[in-house]
């Protein structure tokens, strides 16, 4: 019997970006995309409903960022993962994302076989 | 000498003056070398002759006793009979003073002050003259020079056109008046002489009587200074430095007040231009920083998602192309990468230097360590501020030294940069100096750009000159290059 999907939900402001990484995660055979977010308050609402095992979250979101977002998740599903997604690797978001509690930071540019790795990681950590 | 009044009984009473000898009061008169005194008979005839005569006058007593005291007069007064006429003034009234030309022995003259007083015995018998007489040449002519020299002071400050300089009586009318406060305020001397000075003032301050208080502040403080409006005779305003000094005589007595004025208007409208143009200049920045961070962030939301996007997507096109074609999918997605790369750095310098939470110098050192490490230079941060500069110039001094550090990466091959501010001059003097190859070195590789690495230079020249400031580049003394410029804290309206 094969392993139960890995939930992800995604969210990011920019429509573009949020249908490639969809794709992207789709892609995989052992993952599915649960649900997708297009602002802060929509993730924090979707990763309750759903409680994915990881939540791939922009950084730069409106109603508060993925800083805000990332710290709610953390109380409302603490097993989900969280993946930080950010333009810069700079002071601010370095901050932002050490005092959200997010598990892995990567900066939007990276390549798929990154993010696929990381989501992976937040996921199934028992499989490293 | 002095003696307390409470002296014991016993001891012997010292006299208390002794009479002076029968020819005293002759020796004394004729030791006296400063004053001519001698005696004339009734007719006018020298019968005595004292030391103070003889160096006067030039004649011994040989020369002179038993002459008719006439010849010391010049020609003039001899025909005009004057010594006569004294003798008989002096007879009848007791004294004669004058004060006129006498003659010497030889003939000059000198000034000379005398006084004849008419001799009675007991019985009112005319029995002759005594006559003092003071040489006053040297006082004459010290009066004179100083007649002269206020005469030429008054010219002096009649002929004065830049100040306006004219006195008060001290009810405060004018009763002087130059040729400058004939030019600043329109009134000739006739207009104004006489006049109470407070028609030089606006309506609102006849309300609060401030000419008045003008004058009263002067009386007790010895001096009142003031900048304000005034007005000229044709009812037009100027903008005035006025000094109002007190003038008291020698007994302390007001005797009026010395008034200077002089018009600021142009200086003043030099300055307002200057301030107005340094708030052009601030309003410029903000203008600038506003445009830079629009362009940031439409670069940053619509040009970085894009092509984010795309990347993510060409490589999944490539996962399911066969090796041929995904092999030319993986190139453009390399090419996609490689200028999101150069947009991600070109959205970095656009961002605001976040001047509103850090210091100017933290905000540089924050970039510094952004950049510079991420290129593999060390950097050293020297600050010695007195003050953080005002917003604008804080921006200005930010973006010209993340221009300066741009330049230094693309063409110094530094390993190390040394920046540092100083607060001098009213300003900031920022200096960025590297170990790279120096300017206009021929070793400088032909840039891939020239004409933006030239556009760095204007622009960072511009910056500093539209700030009030300049900026230069030479020779560090270790040999790469040195940015150096210098940003004047902004201007404090100028309150001298």
């Amino acid at each position: 019997m094969t392993d139960p999907k890995l939930s992800v939900v995604i969210s990011d402001d920019d429509p573009m970006i949020r249908e490639a990484l969809r794709e992207v995660l789709d892609a995989e055979p052992d993952f599915e995309v649960v649900a997708v977010a297009r602002d802060a308050d929509e993730a924090i609402a979707l990763v309750e409903r759903h409680a994915p095992a990881v939540v791939v979250l922009d950084l730069r979101m409106p109603g508060g960022g993925g800083g805000r977002a990332a710290r709610e998740i953390r109380l409302r599903s603490p097993n989900t993962g969280i993946l930080a997604l950010s333009a810069f690797a700079d002071h601010d978001a370095v901050h932002e994302i050490q005092s959200a509690g997010v598990g892995e930071h990567l900066v939007k540019g990276v390549s798929n076989h990154d993010i696929v790795a990381a989501v992976r990681r937040l996921g199934r950590p028992e499989r490293r | 000498m002095v003696h307390s009044g409470a002296m014991p009984a016993d001891h012997p009473a010292e006299p208390d003056f002794e009479r002076p000898a029968p020819d005293a009061y002759r020796l004394i008169v004729d030791s006296v070398v400063d004053y001519a005194i001698f005696m004339l008979d009734p007719t006018g005839r020298i019968v005595t002759w004292n030391a103070g005569a003889e160096r006067i006058k030039g004649y011994s007593p040989d020369d002179i006793l038993g002459k008719h005291f006439s010849v010391f007069y010049p020609p003039d007064d001899l025909e005009a009979r004057k010594p006569w006429y004294e003798l008989e003034v002096a007879a009848e009234v007791g004294r004669f003073e004058d004060e006129g030309w006498r003659l010497r022995k030889d003939g000059t003259r000198f000034w000379a002050n005398v006084i004849i007083t008419a001799l009675f015995d007991e019985s009112g018998q005319l029995r002759g003259f005594a006559k003092v007489t003071r040489d006053m040449t040297e006082r004459m002519r010290a009066e004179e020079a100083l007649r002269s020299s206020e005469e030429r002071f008054r010219l002096l400050v009649h002929g004065v056109l830049d100040y306006a300089i004219f006195m008060l009586d001290p009810a405060g009318r004018v009763i002087s008046w130059n040729a400058g406060a004939e030019r600043i305020k329109g009134y000739s001397a006739d207009d104004i002489v006489g006049e109470h000075f407070s028609v030089f003032y606006p309506p609102e301050d006849l309300v609060t009587r401030k000419p008045w208080r003008e004058l009263r502040v002067a009386v007790d403080a010895g001096r009142f200074e003031d900048e304000g409006w005034r007005l000229r005779k044709d009812g037009t305003r100027f903008w005035a430095n006025v000094v109002i000094t007190a003038l008291f005589d020698e007994s302390g007595q007001l005797r009026g007040f010395a008034k200077v004025t002089r018009d600021m208007t142009e200086r003043r409208r030099v300055e307002q231009t200057l301030t107005e143009q340094r708030r052009l200049v601030g309003h410029l920045v903000e203008a600038q920083e506003l445009e830079r961070r629009r362009i940031a962030w439409d670069v940053h939301d619509d040009s970085i998602q894009s092509m984010v996007a795309v990347g993510m997507r060409l490589q999944l096109l490539a996962n399911r192309l066969p090796e041929q074609e995904a092999a030319v999918v993986r190139q453009l997605d390399e090419a996609v990468r490689a200028s999101l790369g150069r947009l991600r750095n070109l959205v970095f310098r656009l961002r605001p230097p976040e001047l509103d939470r850090h210091s100017l110098a933290e905000a540089l050192d924050r970039y510094f360590t952004d950049v510079a490490g991420s290129w593999g230079m060390t950097y050293r941060l020297r600050h010695e501020l007195d003050h953080e500069p005002p917003a604008e110039s804080a921006i200005t001094i930010f973006r010209i030294c993340q221009e300066a550090l741009t330049n230094i990466r693309k063409h110094a091959r530094a390993s190390e940069v040394d920046v540092s501010l100083t607060s001098t001059d009213g300003g900031t003097l920022v200096e960025i100096a590297d170990d790279g190859v120096g300017v206009g070195d021929d070793v400088e590789p032909p840039s891939e750009d020239p004409v933006s690495d030239h556009f760095g230079m204007i622009e960072m020249r511009e910056r500093a000159e539209t700030a009030g400031g300049w900026w230069s580049v030479g020779r560090s003394p270790r040999g790469g290059a040195v940015v150096r410029f210098w940003i004047p804290t902004a201007p404090g309206v100028s309150r001298d």
